[in-house]
């Protein structure tokens, strides 16, 4: 048997699990490619109703729409949270395939991140479309600004999801906390509710969140003239991804083995 | 060849951490077949998982100077929502190789298991002999220079046993194999040495038969209590 190099067997072992995952995760019940797009529109119509009908059209917002507004904000937050989630899931739905050595449990979390990645940025492209199409306006005014947030969001999403993968399968309680936590995120990074309503005392506090700041980036690559908090930081959201990146790139070489074996 | 030096394993556990291998020296030579014996328990599985690869020492070291195969035992390695073509596909691309091999793997082992339609259904729909078909299929695709075997052929029936025999008497003088079984006449008919797994520690016999007939005394001398259901 010819012998490869270690890059060689890492593609390999890349190229072998996301062509697994990627019929996993869209051909596994007829209904799957649906739900990828009905579930945020069904989120979106739900929180217009709540915004419209229970709590009445004062504005709230500057030099922005609501609904485009709220639409790049669910999806930022979807990418966010849904690369954090499956990666939770990864290593112990891949346990199985640690019997072949080239396989390594962060592989599992690096393709699903990729994987949903791609899928997500291809909803955004069918809802910009969409939008479009229903004159939303919804195309971003800095292309290129919105670009790079939305690929910080996923980087972070990552991050995030390498260090709970490893946390996770070292803790089982961890798992349960970082599902209690998902949704009481997406208040505090100001999805539904924009973080300039906050009371004042309050705002430092949201901006220790760094998704907070990837959603606002995000925001301000749609709508140029969006006014947001002033200290919405793209660099701080850079700390936590490269932060979380090595801290959780570390603990899966440190617990590799511990991994494998649960 | 295969090294280990002086290699100790243990797993933790909330209860228990006992050292279950305990420096254990070997020198496993090219193309010679082995037959791991022990009772149950012994740690045959945790040295095959360790020759694998699939698990690091405690202490000490393995050195692989040849190609190994994946451990070919009785469960793991399938996703069992996915159907036998599929879960072999994904180990051909692990392996590498374009589509032309993956072509070629994917026909070797729909030849060698005789499943039939089966292949295309989900493995969990499979009967262990089934699976242990398909298992064992899947390795012999790959020419590897050791294989591993955890009691792979334990469940299927005759026809089967007999397919696996004769396909590694063909593989003789290419590549050898490292066994673990309870079945006396397997471990006979394919391995040349044995090593006897007792108390944390490996032992090395140049003949098989007199691995087997050490292991064989020490059960004489246990004196065998069954307890009674009250």
């Amino acid at each position: 048997m010819k012998k490869r190099t270690p890059w060689q067997v890492t593609r390999a072992v890349w190229y072998a699990m996301f062509m697994r995952e990627a019929v996993a995760r869209t051909m596994a019940d007829r209904m799957a490619w649906f739900w990828m797009l009905a579930e945020p529109i069904l989120f979106v119509s739900i929180m217009i109703f709540v915004r419209t009908v229970i709590l009445g059209r004062s504005r709230m917002l500057y030099n922005a729409d609501f609904v485009p507004w709220l639409i790049v904000g669910l999806l930022g937050f979807f990418l966010f949270r849904e690369n954090m989630m499956r990666s939770l899931g990864a290593v112990e739905a891949n346990s199985g395939l640690f019997a072949y050595r080239q396989v390594k449990p962060v592989d599992s979390v690096l393709v699903r991140c990729f994987l949903e990645g791609v899928l997500k940025s291809f909803i955004l492209v069918l809802f910009i479309l969409g939008g479009y199409l229903l004159d939303l306006k919804l195309i971003p005014d800095l292309a290129l600004e919105a670009m790079f947030a939305w690929v910080s969001l996923w980087l972070l999403g990552l991050g995030i999801g390498l260090v709970v993968s490893a946390l996770a399968g070292l803790v089982a309680e961890v798992g349960i906390i970082v599902k209690l936590l998902s949704f009481p995120l997406m208040i505090l990074s100001g999805v539904i509710l924009p973080v300039t309503m906050l009371p004042h005392f309050l705002q430092p506090y949201v901006l220790m969140n760094p998704i907070a700041h990837g959603i606002e980036v995000l925001r301000l690559g749609f709508f140029e003239h969006y006014v947001t908090l002033p200290g919405i930081n793209l660099l701080y959201l850079w700390y936590w991804i490269i932060g979380s990146i090595a801290l959780g790139l570390l603990l899966h070489i440190r617990f590799e083995m511990r991994l494998k074996a649960q | 060849m295969i090294k280990i030096h002086k290699m100790w394993k243990r797993y933790h556990h909330h209860i228990a951490n006992d050292w279950i291998l305990k420096d254990v020296n070997l020198i496993i030579p090219k193309k010679v077949s082995v037959g791991l014996i022990g009772h149950n328990g012994a740690g045959k599985s945790t040295l095959l998982r360790l020759i694998a690869g699939m698990d690091t020492p405690t202490r000490g070291n393995i050195w692989r100077k040849c190609s190994v195969s994946w451990p070919i035992g009785l469960s793991g390695g399938f996703k069992p929502s996915m159907t036998g073509r599929q879960n072999v596909k994904f180990v051909a691309r692990v392996m590498g190789g374009g589509d032309d091999e993956i072509q070629r793997v994917i026909a070797f082992v729909q030849d060698f298991a005789e499943i039939g339609k089966s292949f295309d259904e989900p493995v969990q729909t499979y009967s262990s002999g089934m699976q242990a078909r398909l298992r064992f299929g899947l390795s012999l695709a790959f020419d590897f220079d050791v294989y591993l075997s955890d009691e792979a052929t334990a469940v299927g029936d005759k026809a089967f046993k007999e397919k696996a025999t004769k396909a590694f008497k063909k593989r003789v003088g290419k590549s050898s194999l490292i066994i673990v079984s309870h079945s006396e006449g397997i471990i006979k008919d394919l391995c040349q040495a044995g090593v006897w797994v007792h108390e944390g520690k490996a032992r090395w016999y140049e003949d098989v038969n007199d691995a087997l007939s050490d292991y064989t005394d020490s059960l004489k001398n246990r004196t065998i209590k069954v307890p009674t259901a009250s």
